[in-house]
């Protein structure tokens, strides 16, 4: 099995804590009211997004799921916008529209943006692939996405046409067990979800979605494959959910004793230990963490300073350019 | 985009209009492609894209799998990452299967995520009660889409229109929802020579005419003018305006005609409850009340769904007679601002 590289591993833990700190920022914007917004915590399932985006080039286009701020940070969107848009300023990714809910894009950076109902995005990313398939170039289309949504109709037609074409499409499943509040066994048929890429000829894998470097070379290859015309491929990353669905969430459905047994499996951790067998110190690690907080309080205090929207701001984008509803 | 016709004109139908406005479109832009279920060599079941697969190859027009939620889904994916990509839905009311597609992501993705991106998207639906087709493959459903901000609703009803519009739709960077009445394919009528685009969300005055405005839709339009030409007859002389399409809605249009007929009737194929014509009166009534001399009629479809019986479909929609009789009421109606 191909590795990471020492840089790769030290990028992606950076991608890493830069997600992680964000998270934390977040949540004490949210905890002292400035923030108002709902949020889904994608902490324990970092080195997903992380090592899949790292496998991509800048144009291949990422259609993330709703737990997606590590997957845009990792395609290469600075937090900057991140935060004006958690703010609600019109700094942030929306200009003011405001997402607890991410629905950042940057076209330049394949950032494609995030379907609101689930599952909504397997047939969009199909249709990027083939659009690049149309258009005669050689881009890949990533969609990252929950296990439960792989429940909804819009995955059989996508995954149908995705295969029938051979399209250039690669399909990460986040699999961390729960569709919000309820146990994957309670809602889904088989217990690996890459079972389902059989009944459309595809290859699948399953994989350690806490260890960064694993994810990154499923996804290499699936890449590789996808670009070479061969087809898209079902990457399954079994995964932990630390946090509830959102935030505030009760989580009455699972077991107290959960979040012990998770955090022996802190994706970040592991990277850090891979690092550490390289020969990587602590001071390192600790300046990359360092280096990462100073960059996102700086952002914090220049995304308050961003002006809110006014109201007019409801009606902006509707249509193109000169184009009112 | 500015109306360019010829003077020159030949005759055509609304069938071959349409798939003119799709050979000059897919022969001027490489991004350009097609597809839907047996849109691909058989033409699609009303024809429209006959020929096409051999013209411009498989690659360009092609067949679907049986998936509206893919056939609409993947084509915003499609014009996301920069294709200009026309959906063929087998029958309008399949629109109803790919809803989510259409009002959640097609019509919202720019607005979502702050402006940035386009979709640049058209979605042909052949819509339209005829053919003894029943209640889930006959609908007339323009009035679902309301809602849809991001969504332009065009709705030609002559042959010159389908095919000036569906090249503007062509061209448009928002999604298009593009309505072809079944009714109207065989239609025939002139159709300019050479290159022109007919613009989304500009009327069509079809007749001038001082005594009342009678607003109309795709297949309506006909009814319309059938009913303003025994009109005539009367003496009573209707102003008959063809919107095109609700998004962008020419109101503009429908209310400087009522400003000086002071008389509105509005007359559309789907259901009168909830339809176009309930909320275009509205839209009349707040910015013109005073102007009117009468208070405005509405002639549509029944509210029922859509029999296969033929002789039961033909009594779902209104007719020429059912026109006349509105026109005379609102003219009989009595006034104190005559």
């Amino acid at each position: 099995m191909a590795g990471m590289s020492k840089n790769q591993l030290l990028h992606a833990y950076r991608i890493m804590q830069r997600s992680i700190l964000l998270e934390q920022v977040v949540l004490r914007l949210i905890e002292d009211g400035t923030a108002r917004i709902l949020l889904h915590s994608g902490r324990g399932q970092e080195a997903i997004g992380t090592g899949a985006c790292a496998a991509l080039r800048d144009d291949d286009m990422l259609f993330y799921s709703h737990r997606g701020v590590t997957q845009i940070l990792a395609k290469g969107m600075p937090v900057g916008p991140l935060l004006g848009d958690f703010l609600g300023r019109v700094d942030g990714a929306t200009k003011g529209l405001g997402a607890g809910i991410v629905h950042a894009v940057d076209q330049s950076l394949g950032i494609m943006g995030s379907s609101g109902t689930l599952g909504g995005g397997f047939v969009l990313s199909a249709g990027a692939a083939l659009g690049a398939r149309k258009l005669k170039d050689d881009r890949v289309s990533v969609h990252i996405f929950g296990e439960g949504s792989a429940n909804r109709g819009t995955f059989h037609e996508a995954a149908n046409a995705a295969a029938l074409w051979k399209l250039p499409m690669v399909w990460l499943c986040e699999n961390n067990g729960y569709s919000v509040s309820v146990a994957h066994r309670e809602a889904t048929s088989v217990e690996d979800v890459a079972d389902r890429a059989l009944a459309y000829g595809m290859p699948s894998r399953i994989v350690d979605g806490q260890d960064v470097e694993a994810v990154h070379e499923a996804m290499a290859e699936a890449v590789a494959r996808a670009r070479a015309g061969e087809g898209p491929t079902l990457i399954e990353a079994k995964t932990l959910r630390f946090r509830g669905h959102f935030e505030g969430d009760p989580q009455t459905y699972r077991d107290k004793n959960y979040l012990d047994t998770m955090r022996e499996r802190d994706p970040v951790k592991l990277a850090a230990d891979k690092l550490a067998a390289m020969g990587v110190g602590d001071d390192d690690l600790a300046a990359i963490r360092d280096e990462e907080s100073q960059n996102l309080e700086t952002a914090v205090e220049k995304a308050l300073k961003s002006a809110r929207p006014g109201p007019e701001r409801i009606y902006g984008g509707l249509l193109a350019e000169g184009g009112a509803a | 985009m500015t109306e360019q016709k010829s003077e020159a004109t030949r005759t055509l139908s609304y069938r071959a209009a349409l798939r003119e406005a799709l050979i000059e479109e897919m022969e001027r832009d490489e991004r350009v492609f097609m597809m839907g279920q047996d849109a691909g060599p058989f033409g699609g079941v009303f024809g429209v894209s006959k020929g096409l697969t051999e013209m411009f190859g498989a690659d360009r027009v092609f067949d679907t799998p049986i998936s509206e939620a893919f056939i609409v889904g993947g084509g915003v994916g499609a014009a996301l990452a920069g294709a200009r990509p026309v959906v063929e839905l087998q029958y309008a009311d399949f629109a109803l299967i790919s809803m989510d597609e259409i009002v959640n992501k097609a019509a919202k993705w720019r607005y979502m995520h702050g402006g940035g991106q386009a979709v640049p998207l058209v979605i042909r639906a052949p819509e339209g009660v005829v053919g003894g087709l029943g209640p889930e493959h006959s609908q007339s459903l323009a009035q679902y889409f309301w809602h849809s901000f991001g969504l332009k609703v065009a709705m030609p009803a002559t042959p010159a229109d389908a095919k000036g519009m569906l090249k503007s739709a062509i061209r448009d960077d928002d999604p298009v929802l593009f309505l072809e009445n079944k009714s109207l394919y065989n239609r025939r009528g002139p159709v300019p020579e050479g290159e022109y685009l007919v613009p989304l969300g500009v009327a069509a005055n079809l007749r001038d005419g001082d005594e009342v405005t009678v607003v109309a839709w795709s297949r309506m339009t006909t009814i319309a003018m059938k009913a303003a030409d025994e009109l005539a007859e009367k003496g009573i002389g209707c102003e008959v305006i063809d919107p095109r399409g609700i998004r962008p809605l020419d109101l503009d249009a429908v209310l400087r005609s009522v400003e000086r007929t002071g008389r509105l009737v509005v007359v559309h194929e789907g259901p009168v409850t909830g339809g176009l014509a309930g909320e275009l009166i509205t839209q009349v009534v707040e910015r013109a009340f005073g102007k009117l001399k009468a208070a405005p009629v509405r002639v549509a479809g029944n509210d029922s769904y859509v029999p296969q019986n033929l002789d039961l479909e033909g009594l779902l929609t209104p007719d020429a007679d059912a026109v006349v009789k509105a026109i005379e009421a609102v003219m009989a109606a009595p006034t104190t601002k005559d």
